[in-house]
């Protein structure tokens, strides 16, 4: 059976070495692990500024002088 | 006939050059790696399958048996594709080498072992013994339970060289005879072709199998050690 040729085993056991523990370690270090979109809290609420408190119609787009 | 058929399992060298590391290294070649952001179609797929599988796999360790997650994934990747790449005619499998199988048994089994011995030993020490057993009992056990635990590593790797070798012979012997009876009797080809693509069809599973087993066992010896 060749496979129990021992001349062999020492590039055999070498290179799966190489390939397992490194590269492939390697390779896989490098994923990114996403975080699942979450709410961001809201915080504060806006605060109206003094014009805004109040509906006046020169906001009215139909009126402003443009 | 023998000389032939075992042909497939001779590493392959060129001029005492090993060729067999470059064929050791070609699944690496077929996962690619990227800094992207978003990435494209077969990286994303191939990261979302080991996520996947990871989570699968590793949810029922605690903290520290967690941190071998990395090397549980590379193994379980490194099978899977090196055992699926060689179902391709005329391919040189690695894994069908017990020397590539035992240096991958050995080191992961006495990394588990050694880690249980050294962080709780008196826990790895009582698995020698299961719980509830006679008195007189206790030297026979003990001896069989160590027998048992030195044989996990030996049991790893020649159950997975076993398993790919003799599918691969299977598969090699079943298509010869499908082709000596082609000119015999065609009826019969054709059975033997039917045979040959349900055993071609067995062999992807057991390629995955293989790899899975392998790894879930390795986890479990973590498991029971951590």
């Amino acid at each position: 059976m060749p496979q129990l040729d021992t001349s062999t085993w020492l590039t055999m056991i070498l290179s799966m070495f190489l390939v397992l523990f490194i590269i492939f370690q390697m390779k896989i270090s490098k994923h990114n692990f996403y975080y699942n979109p979450e709410l961001t809290s809201m915080g504060m609420p806006k605060q109206n500024t003094p014009w805004e408190t109040k509906w006046t119609k020169i906001y009215l787009p139909l009126s402003l002088p443009l | 006939m023998n000389e032939n058929l075992f042909a497939s399992f001779i590493t392959p060298m060129i001029l005492g050059l090993p060729l067999v590391t470059l064929i050791v290294l070609f699944p690496s070649l077929l996962s690619p790696t990227s800094n992207r952001l978003i990435n494209n179609r077969l990286i994303s797929l191939q990261q979302w399958m080991l996520q996947l599988v990871s989570k699968q796999m590793m949810s029922i360790h605690n903290a520290k048996g967690q941190t071998w997650t990395l090397m549980l994934m590379s193994l379980i990747l490194f099978i899977g594709s090196t055992n699926l790449l060689g179902l391709l005619p005329h391919s040189f499998t690695p894994t069908t080498q017990l020397s590539m199988n035992l240096g991958m048994a050995i080191p992961l089994w006495a990394g588990a072992v050694i880690t249980g011995f050294r962080n709780k030993t008196k826990a790895s020490l009582a698995h020698f013994l299961p719980q509830g057993t006679p008195t007189p009992l206790i030297p026979m056990l003990v001896i069989t339970e160590t027998i048992s635990l030195f044989i996990q590593p030996m049991a790893l790797a020649v159950r997975l060289t076993a398993n790919i070798t003799a599918g691969h012979l299977l598969i090699h012997l079943i298509g010869g005879a499908t082709l000596a009876l082609m000119s015999i009797s065609t009826t019969t080809a054709f059975i033997t072709f039917i045979v040959l693509i349900l055993l071609t069809i067995l062999e992807f599973a057991v390629a995955m199998i293989q790899a899975y087993v392998f790894t879930l066992l390795v986890s479990l010896y973590l498991h029971d050690n951590t």
